[in-house]
């Protein structure tokens, strides 16, 4: 008799702070999920106005056809890979792709924003300028949230890593989540140039 | 703040949280120190007056006034009283809270503000609908709705309603045609660091709580009416006790409503810091701040605020409202030069660029940015 409430009590002991370090896990990887799905809505923004945006410019910088059709690919590879990747989050080869996706979609997009600057005529257009805005938001959206997804796996990370939650990680599969880094970070936090000071 | 030059928000945060403590504790040591005068006096006039007047029915002696003070002192009525004034102060302050409380919406209404939506088309209003749509993901809070107030000239913004998912924030029209995006994005994450800190429903506490003192003025000057009135037929003793005590009443109520609002303020100076220091978390660049606060310095004239509603608002503005030549003690915001040197401790108003720009220039500006000219 005794021996089986010490085992009740041992069980007990082990078995309580398994299952609030579980939930706890399973409440730090719903938080960096919820953060991604943030980051694919604003992507997927970001990838519905180039279009637009490509559309308006055509007219007026013809000779940059070169630049335009290299938007456009960045655009529809971002887009697929964005597809790939929208259930994905926190998978480190999802992110890194999506990363360098996003990366030098920003790189070709400052390039062609850069070159606006040449055309007055394009700068005077109401609609280019609405769309660069809208753009620009959406650069800055995209920024704030992969900072908030980054924030959120960093924390579920860390219990992930951490003693002794790490060995309630390993027995149920919880992995590490992967960072989201876009490779061209200066073009993506310095997107398309508005402000003058 | 940290000694190499870079804006630590993180400590700049802990440091007013930690101050905002102790102005609070200060806030309730003071009623609850109201309170035990007022029981205390009610146990040495009325403990004692109630025995006078048993005492005086069975035989008018010269004792009954020869007992000494401290033997007259009763502390059951006191500590009766004592609750009696918590009670007044409290249940006051909930009522009041009710009332307070509530929509931020409507709260910018009143001040006359117009509701934007997602679908202006207005390049500015478009800009800020924008820019609170991008600090609302970088604080990770709903969507407030948002409001330019028109008329007003002045650079300024607000927060209202007591919780997130009431909340409004409001900017003056002044602010849309003077600050830029930068700018524009310092302001708003500013407001939006008080809605993340719980400053509309911290403020309204507060308020709640002075108006508790203020009633409590209103209920020792009522005490001494009612002893004017009915006087003639009671005992000159019971009624000399309950004018000390109406006076007790009406005096602590009126230094406690002048030491409230000085903490009242106080506790707003620190927590316009912690806005600011939250607002730099969000936003991660700290110049869009500075510079609105320059600018701001820059047109001292502009903040003024034309408006009734100031005072329930006032405290959640960007910047000092009501009267800046308000004395430092009952100001609500901390003043300007500080505030900015806090985000950039190397600015001195004297050389600044940003400080000393005319307001046409910065409107200029502006306008050449919402076209989407390269200066």
């Amino acid at each position: 008799m005794e021996t089986v409430i010490t085992l009740l009590i041992v069980l007990a002991v082990l078995i309580v702070p398994g299952v609030l370090l579980y939930n706890r896990l399973v409440r730090k990887r719903n938080a960096f999920k919820n953060a991604f799905a943030q980051i694919d809505v604003q992507l997927k923004r970001r990838h519905d106005l180039i279009p637009n945006l490509v559309e308006t410019v055509q007219g007026y910088m013809a000779h940059e056809r070169e630049t335009l059709t290299a938007v456009i690919e960045a655009r529809n590879n971002a887009e697929q890979v964005r597809q790939q990747t929208s259930g994905a989050a926190g998978d480190p080869a999802s992110m890194e792709q999506l990363g360098k996706a996003e990366g030098s979609l920003g790189g070709v997009l400052g390039r062609l924003f850069a070159l606006s600057e040449a055309y007055p005529d394009l700068k005077a257009n109401e609609n280019f300028r609405s769309l660069q805005e809208e753009l620009t938001s959406t650069e800055n959206r995209v920024a704030y949230a992969r900072q908030a997804y980054n924030d959120a796996a960093m924390r579920y990370n860390n219990v992930v890593e951490t003693v002794p939650s790490n060995i309630i990680a390993g027995m149920f599969n919880f992995a590490r989540a992967g960072m989201l880094e876009f490779e061209d970070r200066e073009a993506m936090q310095e997107p398309p140039k508005v402000q003058f000071s | 703040m940290s000694s190499n030059g870079f804006f630590n928000f993180a400590e700049a945060q802990a440091q007013a949280r930690r101050r905002t403590m102790v102005l609070v504790a200060l806030f309730l040591l003071l009623t609850v120190t109201i309170a035990a005068a007022v029981g205390a006096l009610g146990g040495l006039l009325l403990g004692g007056a109630d025995d006078q007047l048993v005492q005086q029915q069975h035989a008018t002696g010269p004792e009954a006034s020869d007992r000494s003070l401290l033997e007259r002192f009763d502390p059951a009525t006191a500590v009766v009283v004592g609750l009696g004034v918590m009670g007044i102060i409290l249940i006051t302050a909930a009522v009041r809270g009710a009332l307070l409380g509530g929509d931020g919406a409507r709260v910018a209404q009143s001040m006359g503000g117009t509701e934007i939506t997602h679908d202006t088309t207005n390049p500015a209003k478009r800009q800020l609908y924008n820019v609170v749509e991008e600090m609302a993901i970088a604080a990770n809070l709903p969507m407030p709705r948002v409001f330019v107030i028109k008329h007003e000239q002045g650079i300024n913004a607000f927060a209202a309603g007591n919780s997130p998912e009431t909340a409004a924030i409001g900017m003056t029209h002044g602010a849309l045609a003077t600050l830029n995006r930068q700018e524009l994005k310092g302001v708003v994450a500013h407001e939006f660091a008080h809605i993340a800190n719980g400053d509309m429903r911290l403020n309204l506490r507060v308020m709640a709580m002075i108006f508790g003192l203020v009633a409590l003025s209103v209920a020792g000057r009522m005490a001494m009416r009612t002893v004017f009135i009915g006087g003639g037929r009671r005992d000159q003793r019971v009624v000399m006790a309950a004018m000390a005590i109406g006076v007790a009443l009406l005096v602590l109520g009126a230094l406690g409503v002048l030491a409230g609002r000085l903490l009242q303020a106080a506790i707003s100076r620190r927590r316009e810091y912690l806005a600011d220091a939250t607002a730099v978390e969000f936003t991660r660049e700290p110049e869009g701040l500075a510079n609105a606060l320059k600018k701001i310095g820059a047109l001292q004239e502009a903040e003024h605020l034309n408006n009734a509603h100031g005072e329930e608002v006032r405290h959640m503005l960007f910047a000092e409202a009501v009267s800046r030549r308000s004395p430092g003690l009952m100001a609500t915001h901390p003043p300007l030069v500080e505030r900015i040197r806090a985000l950039d401790p190397a600015f001195n108003p004297d050389d600044d660029p940003v400080w000393r720009k005319p307001q046409k220039e910065m409107m200029r500006e502006r306008r050449r940015e919402l076209r989407g000219d390269t200066a």
